[in-house]
């Protein structure tokens, strides 16, 4: 019972990370219409920002959120305004092919590019909350876990807020909608496409900070995450930021569960088969509203 | 990707008949004669395997160019034909030229079955699955020791039997024989591709890719005609693999089955021009040399290097000429005559369009 227990744990605290790195995907994805396949790639270019200005500065991982934030919501804005865009503003029916490619091949150059400058080698950053356990009962809670889990609720419920009561929100949501009509509004469609890419990407970078003190860093870290986040895009639905935190929760405990009784290939494989699934009966999403 | 039926038909229409034939003749002569100058057994294999790049990109091209359906998982289908003609020699004997033929059939119809779900998403959901299904048959075939009584050997891989020089079993001693074959592959694709381009088929696919929704309400079959696609790409492919089998006499999950053919293939197509016959094939003679360029440069040190320039490649061909070389050469070139020849362009014109419009009504 103890071990069931403590295999749900770590599915949610997995899940509530891929939930979070798969934010920042499905608000670019929801506001533009676009995938983003170097979403991976700009996780693991965070980790390594967050490794290097840990090790050389020896700054607190959680305190390092701030200027990782900062940094990746430039990278992303200035990649929106200089590569994504132009080809929006070129193309219309042929840009989400345009993008998918345009991103894919930023994804290698990222990650090459990252091989090539640090090498294959598996880093782990030594943060004072790495490998710190305490126990409710008999089942081991990892505290850097724990920390991310929290955070990464905290961050849903901020964007959740964000979304629905502020100005810049309500302008993000219209222009998902109907993106002529907004301009009509008065309202600059590329600024807030601008805005919401380095959002997404910004997002990317606090995952990584509350990432680093448990995981391990290396030119594929981002791979996972960011297959693991298409997956739960399409299965959270379309601009519902609950539904792909949840959607997070659940691949973390497929992954987790499935990982416990057979094992993680098996694991690796149920997932696919759940979203090849979701895209055959349901390509609007669990909880989605409009495919 | 757009607008391949608008895009007119040959450049080279004013050009002095005879004189093309020269640089045809030309062109062939020192294609055939190649690896008879190159003596190096190595740059041999690299041109070899250049050629079935070029092979694959344009089969690629059939779905993902022709009708705008970006898969990116076409190493299924490589992986399929090199597996299958390998495992059929290795246990029954059965000779590769037959088993390239039954890998063929085997992909087309797995291609079906992957084809039939996914083809009812549009762009970026098609996308993601063919990446899905890619990855599925990567870490599946790395996983799996026995497939329904056959050995497949997972991570470790199948050697193809050697039998020294054997033609009728697909095995050569002499590496030039490889490059011969993968011509004749690419010139009979291409000549597939050209009379597919030409056929309903083909019209209704540069249609879907144009604007599948303006398609469908014409009438055309949009599911039909990508599943066709689907099935002559998965085929072409798979015959593909089969020649890397041989050339390389060894298979295995990462090599055949790994993203990295997926994603290069769609590299070579698109940065060649998805709307052009060649296009595949120009784009891959252009970007293949950069891998062997820093491979021999770096001496191996740095391993990632060619694909940090692929990468950047394909991100600013995307942003700055998303319809590829081909296109880009094409619009210099006219630029460049109406030039060249603008005194007498007008009359020039005037002509060709009152013939064009007597042929049309007669």
């Amino acid at each position: 019972m103890t071990t069931w227990l403590s295999v749900v744990v770590n599915g949610l605290f997995m899940g509530s990370f891929y939930g979070l790195v798969a934010l920042g995907l499905g608000l670019i994805f929801g506001v533009m219409d676009i995938v983003n396949f170097a979403h991976g790639a700009l996780l693991t270019v965070s980790m390594y920002v967050v490794y290097n200005l840990i090790t050389l500065t020896g700054m607190d991982p959680y305190l390092a959120i701030i200027p990782t934030a900062l940094v990746m919501y430039l990278v992303g804005t200035q990649l929106q305004r200089w590569l994504i865009s132009p080809v929006l503003r070129r193309e219309k029916d042929t840009a989400h092919l345009t993008i998918i490619l345009l991103t894919s091949g930023l994804w290698w150059a990222l990650q090459n590019g990252i091989l090539f400058l640090f090498s294959a080698n598996y880093y782990t950053a030594d943060t004072p909350y790495s490998g710190e356990v305490f126990f409710i009962g008999e089942i081991p809670i990892s505290v850097p876990r724990l920390i991310g889990f929290i955070g990464a609720i905290v961050i849903v419920a901020g964007l959740q807020w964000f979304l629905t009561y502020t100005d810049l929100g309500r302008a993000l949501r219209a222009t998902s909608q109907d993106r002529e009509a907004t301009r009509l509004m008065g309202i600059d469609d590329f600024k807030v496409y601008e805005f919401s890419f380095g959002l997404g990407t910004a997002l990317v970078g606090v995952a990584a900070c509350l990432l680093i003190p448990f995981y391990f860093v290396h030119p594929t870290v981002g791979d996972v995450f960011g297959v693991l986040a298409f997956i739960i895009v399409v299965l959270g639905g379309l601009g519902s930021t609950l539904g792909t935190f949840l959607g997070g929760l659940l691949i973390g405990l497929v992954e987790a569960i499935g990982s416990h009784i057979f094992s993680p290939y098996i694991a690796r494989m149920l997932i696919f088969a759940i979203f090849i699934a979701v895209l055959m009966w349901r390509p609007s999403g669990l909880l989605g509203r409009r495919l | 990707m757009t607008n391949s039926i608008s895009r007119q038909q040959d450049s080279g229409r004013s050009f002095g008949s005879w004189q093309r034939w020269v640089i045809v003749a030309i062109g062939v002569s020192v294609v055939l004669a190649l690896p008879l100058i190159i003596k190096n057994t190595y740059y041999v294999q690299a041109v070899t395997l250049g050629l079935l790049f070029a092979y694959l990109a344009l089969a690629w091209n059939i779905v993902g160019g022709m009708a705008g359906q970006l898969s990116f998982g076409h190493a299924i289908f490589f992986g399929i034909g090199a597996y299958t003609s390998t495992i059929l020699f290795r246990d029954l004997e059965l000779t590769p030229w037959i088993g390239m033929l039954v890998g063929g059939v085997l992909s087309g119809l797995i291609a079906m079955v992957l084809g039939y779900p996914t083809f009812r998403l549009r762009g970026a959901y098609f996308a993601l699955a063919t990446l899905a299904f890619g990855e599925i048959a990567r870490a599946f075939v790395n996983n799996t020791n026995f497939l329904f009584g056959i050995e497949i050997r997972g991570s470790r891989g199948i050697l193809v039997p050697l039998r020294g020089q054997a033609p009728l079993v697909y095995q050569f001693e002499d590496k030039r024989y490889f490059y011969y074959i993968i011509l004749l592959l690419l010139v009979i694709l291409i000549y597939s591709v050209y009379h597919l381009k030409r056929s309903k088929l083909g019209l209704y696919l540069s249609a879907i890719g144009d604007n599948e929704d303006a398609a469908v309400s014409l009438g055309v079959n949009a599911s039909a005609s990508k599943l066709k696609a689907f099935l002559i790409s998965a085929f072409f492919t798979a015959v593909g693999g089969t020649f890397y089998a041989q050339l390389l006499h060894f298979v295995d999950a990462p090599s055949v089955f790994g993203g990295s053919v997926s994603l290069i293939v769609v590299l070579f197509a698109t940065t060649g021009g998805p709307a052009y016959l060649l296009g595949p094939v120009v784009g891959t003679l252009l970007l293949m040399p950069i891998a062997e360029i820093t491979r021999i440069l770096l001496a191996g040190r740095f391993t990632g290097v060619h694909m940090v320039i692929y990468g950047l490649i394909l991100v600013l061909v995307m942003r700055f000429m998303p319809r590829g070389v081909m296109f880009e050469a094409e619009r210099l070139i006219e630029h460049w005559k109406r030039h060249s020849s603008s005194q007498v362009e007008p009359e020039q014109t005037l002509t060709s369009e009152s013939q064009g419009v007597k042929h049309g009504t007669s």
